[in-house]
């Protein structure tokens, strides 16, 4: 479904997109993970074709993101990390104003079905302005699936959100990947990319670091971890069984010590030797 | 071509607008104040070619009006939909063609500008002018607004930040507003001068719907350079869209 081979973008002399070669099956959700300003965005806007990639190439069912934009734009849905729903207007016409950019056919009714899908239909008359931040959410997201794209790009679909919003966003995804659209989507949440990703795909720097499933991705690593705090110096060591790990732990008598599950962030410092700072 | 929707999403911004209560009042007030100020004050006690000053001084006002509200209007839609919103990213991930985006976008700049001028003549009718019946001066008119609403999504799109579509106005509208033969007859100035201002757009404008609007002969030449000006504005649209996605 997205086949990107040696994807590079620059600005200035900084190089945000580093050589990345990555392939997304038809309707699996995939994550992209990483901290600020490794990348991920960036990828997107490429894929999305809103920036020109300035070496590599990049396909889209079979369109490529540079050579036929307009092919590649019909069969997307973008939602970008921003809410960028026009605020001055209503939900209602925000998707009107949608349906007609994609020339859909019975767009009102369509329309009516978005607003019950976002959860607003009471609220569809409504400026956008006066929703709140998860209303705006759901509605971006809903908007970008309306005319039914066969891949996904959430950028970030939950950043700044509340716990409990976050979930209703995470079930709203679910839903959509169940009537196969594929997702990319890009996040720094490590419990979203282990809830909702079949695959992730770890950026740092530009570069993808691992791609897996988040379990080969633990195991590949150790799937439990004895983290080590002597006098505020963490240090981890990864272990395949638990009674290995135990018998770790046991002789680090001048630490404090906890056994604990693997994490995608594990993941992230084995490959990078660094933490996760978002 | 798919432009529908990009005008009437600008169009709904606009109605929502125009709404709100003094907005209408601030788009009219300084070609308002000039049409007062100059044609009811100065223009009793002056003549240009044995007819009122008032007469004079209607389509030109009426061209500066369009031309800034054609420009400003959709220049400032645009900077701040792609750099504060973002909501210009909807329609540029969508597929439609740039030229759709150019040519729904110049259309919204457009009827912002023909809404606003349309109240100077009605006004000045009001105040002794007469309307105009020459189909020219529309035509004319309905140019000027095209121009700079060309303009102005050439502006909007190439504006790195909010405060940059303002650098346009002050250095080439306000002054355009001024010296190109608004106020007064090009005609009468110093050769070399005269010849300068026929560079800017504007001059070109007023010509052609002064002379609509008294019903006389329109030069080609001016009407042509207002044409080619009005092509090239929405050419350089166009150009800023493919260039803000690079």
């Amino acid at each position: 479904m997205i086949k990107i081979s040696n994807l590079t973008r620059r600005f200035g002399r900084r190089i945000v997109v580093d050589n990345l070669t990555l392939h997304i099956n038809p309707g699996e959700i995939f994550g992209l993970l990483g901290p600020n300003g490794a990348g991920k965005t960036t990828t997107v806007r490429m894929l999305t074709t809103l920036l020109r990639p300035m070496s590599g190439s990049a396909e889209i069912a079979g369109f490529d993101i540079v050579k036929e934009p307009e092919a590649v734009k019909r069969c997307i849905g973008y939602s970008p990390q921003e809410i960028n729903l026009d605020r001055e207007l209503t939900g209602y016409q925000n998707l009107f104003l949608h349906s007609l950019l994609y020339r859909m056919k019975k767009s009102p009714v369509r329309c009516r079905e978005c607003l019950i899908l976002a959860g607003i239909d009471n609220q569809g008359n409504d400026m956008v302005k006066t929703y709140s931040g998860g209303m705006q959410r759901s509605l971006q997201i809903t908007r970008s699936v309306m005319h039914d794209p066969s891949i996904l790009f959430l950028d970030e679909p939950t950043a700044g959100l509340d716990p409990k919003i976050r979930r209703t966003i995470w079930e709203l995804i679910r839903s959509l990947n169940n009537k196969q659209i594929g997702v990319l989507l890009t996040t720094h949440y490590i419990e979203e990319a282990e809830l909702l990703c079949s695959r992730v795909g770890i950026m740092n720097k530009g570069r993808l670091i691992a791609c897996d499933t988040p379990s080969e991705l633990k195991k590949s690593v150790g799937a439990i971890v004895v983290e080590s705090n002597y006098n505020g110096c963490f240090d981890y060591k990864h272990f395949q069984d638990r009674n290995a790990a135990h018998e770790y732990a046991k002789e680090q008598e001048r630490s404090i010590v906890r056994i604990r599950e693997s994490t995608l962030e594990d993941v992230f410092i084995h490959f990078t030797g660094e933490r996760f700072c978002i | 071509m798919n432009a529908y929707p990009v005008f009437l999403r600008e169009m709904m911004i606009f109605i929502n607008k125009i709404k709100r209560p003094g907005y209408i009042l601030a788009a009219l007030l300084t070609p308002l104040f000039y049409l007062i100020a100059f044609g009811l004050g100065l223009g009793r006690s002056v003549s240009i070619d044995g007819s009122s000053y008032m007469l004079f001084l209607v389509p030109g006002i009426c061209a500066i009006s369009a031309m800034t509200n054609a420009f400003t209007g959709i220049a400032t839609s645009l900077a701040v939909g792609r750099l504060h919103f973002k909501s210009i990213e909807e329609i540029l991930v969508s597929p439609v063609s740039y030229w759709s985006i150019a040519i729904g976008e110049i259309a919204g700049g457009t009827a912002r500008g023909l809404f606003s001028s349309v109240f100077i003549i009605v006004i000045a009718f009001f105040l002794g002018a007469h309307l105009p019946a020459n189909p020219l001066f529309y035509f004319a008119w309905f140019l000027t607004t095209v121009l700079f609403a060309g303009l102005g999504v050439f502006a909007g799109f190439k504006a790195k930040a909010h405060e940059d579509t303002s650098v346009y106005s002050n250095f080439i509208i306000m002054p355009m507003s001024f010296f190109c033969g608004t106020f007064f007859s090009v005609d009468k100035l110093p050769q070399f001068i005269g010849a300068f201002l026929q560079l800017f757009p504007l001059t070109h404008s007023v010509a052609c719907m002064r002379a609509g609007y008294n019903n006389q002969v329109i030069s080609i030449g001016h009407f042509g350079a207002l044409a080619g000006f009005t092509l090239l504005c929405i050419w350089l649209a166009n150009l800023s869209i493919r260039q803000s996605l690079k």
